[in-house]
């Protein structure tokens, strides 16, 4: 089985395009997604810039706050000068909130960053209309904010807004049928659009809030949760391209689950997905042998120090020692008294019998101090080998083969019993912690029924076995891990380890700790959109909402939309989509009816060349709304066409009378 | 203020030097509307009657019971354990449920949107 690496693409900041003169109010086509945001000209092949929707603000450093001079602003990235997205991960903000613009302050800083990587430099002002896609049934107060920023920041002459899936079903490609079902599959929402004779049937569209952004970070929490020592190596972007790289949805989930409980298909299809790590080079690298080494050159450095000082300190005494002996002589040899008393307070001594005991003590240090010189050096030849523990583990010899094994299994038996026995005892003590267990309850019953004890015939103590009761009530349930058993499991795994070195679990390959084994979570996360509750939202899924969007519908109607359902946005890229809405579709529909699902090719672009188009045609020039609209109709006002919401003017809020 | 000068001196040519976002909260602390609170100002207002905004087109909830699947593994689990509330689906995962520290446990509840006491 192939071991997966991961790829960990990181963006490529985009260049300034040349602002050309025949690009004279050319309308600019953007599509606004709530991941995505692609923007180009209207004549451009494919759109020019294509970045992630997010701006990283560094903060400021608190300490700087207070200093006068001029502050350098931490320098603002947006789009794709974002290099790599986790390093910033948490300084990151979008102008989305779900899939509607509402943080207008980061709309701003994207346009600068789309307008000024198009190339544009004309002087207080962008000459050309915006075609721009806006959500499915846009609040209006979102859209009067956009269409206030866009006349009155960058003077732009007109704006036409869309929604994204209407543009690339209608004008993505050559001929759109007049009735369909678009399952338009966004990065934070699903809609599920009928289209009947052409016209957007808002009234019956559905939308779930669940989408990609939802089946990443479900992805990326359960495979934290199943490796929690690779939390931090398991990042969103991580979670995102497995997604994109072996996820796919499974036709029949059940069906799926019940193949991914048998061993060896899961051993066949398991994905191994290389997380990257660097070998630890700590003291390991050094063998058992230099460790050795190096500590008998240690011990060897010591003696040798100890022998100089020994010497030194010698040395020192004997001198001492021929100087006190001739104040001795001056006294007992030539007995000259005037010079004695003056020698004895020069050194420090008050009389004769000082001096003699000073002159034995010397003489017993001295002494010593040679015997130890000689025992030292002793010592040094024959240099004592502490006795090792494994040696002694290797005396025991075997008469085959068969009885280290049964020797070896024994000792496993054993270390495992002392393994499992600890566990339930810290088990036994979490349950009592707790009050709603039943040993817990049990404990406390004790308790109450020995409070209760009536005090007139209290013979508690007689006998040896009333004292056990407290053992049973205290928290460590009567037995805790004892030093003795601390000490066996020692022994056993060194025996173990001698005998048996293929043991060890820890002794797996490094690459292979830092994989991931990824089986039934690639359909698992996918699985989210058809089944919300496994993150614990209340809204039906996918097909259900399908069915329900399409019961709301005579049954002709219901014919002509089963009869072309089609599937856009990045997220029908993955595989098995197709298969599994048809299948789902089938066996809600009624028997041999016609049923077709399409996925859009090309379907993350779709939208935006869709736009493209339309901004070629004359609906375009007629429905932009220009700046005297603006001005004129209020900042939400819309001209609606084929591909844009329905425009409804904000009611005046009516002051509420009181009546009395 | 310096800061703001310089501000000024990024702004890209072809932005109109005089516009604020008049709507900008004046108070910093305070972000934008959120679209929760975007909804139900749009909600409160007196709307004709045939009118459909962002949230008259919610999913409807779900009518299908929901199957209850292994925390761990994500196999169908006909079991719970009651001192965690982990669902499981064999008695293999309920050995290694048994270990799983407390922030996993909780981890995995949180993700299924069951960490509330009440529910």
């Amino acid at each position: 089985m192939d071991v997966i690496e991961f790829q960990d693409v990181k963006c490529v900041p985009d260049v300034v395009h040349t602002y050309t003169d025949d690009l004279n109010s050319i309308p600019i086509v953007i599509d606004n997604g709530s991941y995505y945001c692609r923007a180009g000209w209207s004549t451009s092949e494919e759109p020019l810039l294509i970045f992630k929707n997010l701006i990283a603000k560094p903060r400021k450093e608190r300490s700087k706050k207070d200093t006068n001079e001029v502050i350098q602003a931490p320098p603002l990235q947006v789009g794709n000068d974002i290099i790599n997205i986790e390093a910033v991960r948490f300084q990151l903000k979008t102008q989305f909130d779900r899939n509607v613009v509402t943080h207008f302050e980061a709309q701003e800083h994207l346009f600068d960053y789309t307008f000024s990587h198009l190339g544009i430099d004309t002087d207080k002002c962008i000459p050309h209309p915006i075609v721009m896609t806006e959500p499915y049934l846009n609040p209006n107060s979102s859209r009067q904010l956009m269409s206030e920023l866009l006349f009155e920041c960058y003077n732009v002459p007109s704006i036409c807004y869309g929604i994204d899936s209407l543009f690339a079903y209608n004008f993505s490609q050559s001929e759109p049928s007049n009735d369909a079902l678009i399952i338009s599959m966004g990065y934070h929402t699903i809609h599920v659009i009928p289209i009947i004779d052409n016209e957007t049937n808002f009234e019956n569209t559905r939308r779930i809030n669940t989408g990609g952004f939802h089946v990443i970070s479900f992805l990326h929490r359960i495979l934290q949760l199943k490796y929690p020592a690779h939390t931090n190596a398991i990042t969103l972007s991580r979670a995102e391209e497995l997604l994109h790289s072996i996820c796919s949805i499974a036709t029949d989930y059940r069906e799926e689950l019940k193949r991914w409980n048998d061993v060896d298909y899961y051993e066949k299809n398991i994905k191994k997905i290389q997380l990257p790590y660097s070998v630890a080079s700590t003291s390991s690298t050094l063998t058992a042998e230099q460790q050795k080494e190096r500590k008998k050159e240690l011990a060897r450095r010591l003696t040798e120090i100890n022998a100089r000082r020994r010497g030194e300190r010698l040395a020192e005494d004997e001198e001492k020692l021929v100087k006190l002996q001739e104040i001795y002589e001056l006294w007992e040899v030539h007995n000259d008294a005037e010079e004695f008393e003056y020698a004895l307070g020069e050194n420090g001594f008050e009389s004769s019998d000082e001096l003699e005991k000073s002159i034995n003590l010397l003489k017993m240090r001295i002494k010593k101090t040679k015997q130890k010189i000689l025992a030292a050096n002793s010592a040094e030849e024959l240099p004592e080998e502490p006795p090792n523990k494994q040696q002694k583990l290797n005396k025991i010899v075997f008469e085959n083969e068969k009885a280290m094994h049964s020797y070896v299994q024994n000792a496993k038996k054993l270390r495992q019993d002392i393994l499992s026995k600890k566990l339930s005892r810290k088990q036994k003590k979490q349950d009592m912690a707790k009050r709603r267990t039943a040993a817990g309850q049990e404990r406390m019953r004790i308790i109450s029924q020995l409070a209760r004890k009536e005090k007139g015939n209290d013979d508690f103590g007689m006998r040896d076995e009333d004292w056990d009761i407290y053992k049973t009530i205290s928290r460590d349930g009567g037995d805790s891990d004892s030093e003795a058993e601390n000490e066996k499991l020692l022994e056993l795994e060194e025996v173990i380890k001698t005998y048996d070195p293929t043991d060890d679990a820890d002794s797996l390959a490094p690459a292979e700790a830092y994989q991931l084994h990824i089986g039934i979570e690639m359909y698992r996360a996918p699985e989210l959109l058809f089944k919300p509750y496994m993150i614990g939202s209340g809204e039906a899924g996918l097909s259900e909402v399908i069915g329900y969007v399409l019961k709301l519908f005579s049954p002709e109607d219901q014919l002509k939309l089963a009869g072309n359902v089609i599937i856009t946005g990045t997220l029908s890229q993955l595989p098995g989509l197709k298969k599994r809405i048809l299948t789902d579709l089938i066996s809600i529909r009624p028997f041999h009816s016609i049923t077709n699902v399409t996925i859009m090719p090309n379907a993350s672009l779709a939208p935006w060349h869709g736009a493209k188009a339309f901004s070629n045609t004359e609906i375009c020039k007629n429905f932009s709304i220009t700046k005297r609209d603006y001005e004129e109709l209020g900042g939400d006002y819309l001209k609606h066409h084929i591909a844009s919401n329905w425009y409804t003017p904000t009611p005046k809020e009516q002051l509420v009378e009181v009546d009395n | 203020m310096n800061s703001e000068e310089s501000k000024v001196e990024s702004r890209p040519v072809f932005k109109c030097s005089s516009f604020i976002n008049a709507n900008k909260p004046a108070n910093k602390k305070r972000a934008w509307k959120s679209l929760k609170q975007i909804i139900s100002t749009e909600r409160s207002l007196p709307w004709p009657e045939d009118h459909i905004h962002y949230s008259s087109i919610n999913a409807p909830p779900s009518f299908l019971p929901a199957e209850k699947f292994s925390d761990l593994s994500g196999l169908p689990a006909p079991y719970t354990d009651p001192q965690t509330r982990l669902r499981f689906a064999n008695k293999e995962e309920y050995s290694t449920l048994l270990t799983l520290p407390m922030d996993i446990t909780a981890g995995y509840l949180a993700l299924r949107g069951a960490s509330s006491i009440v529910g």
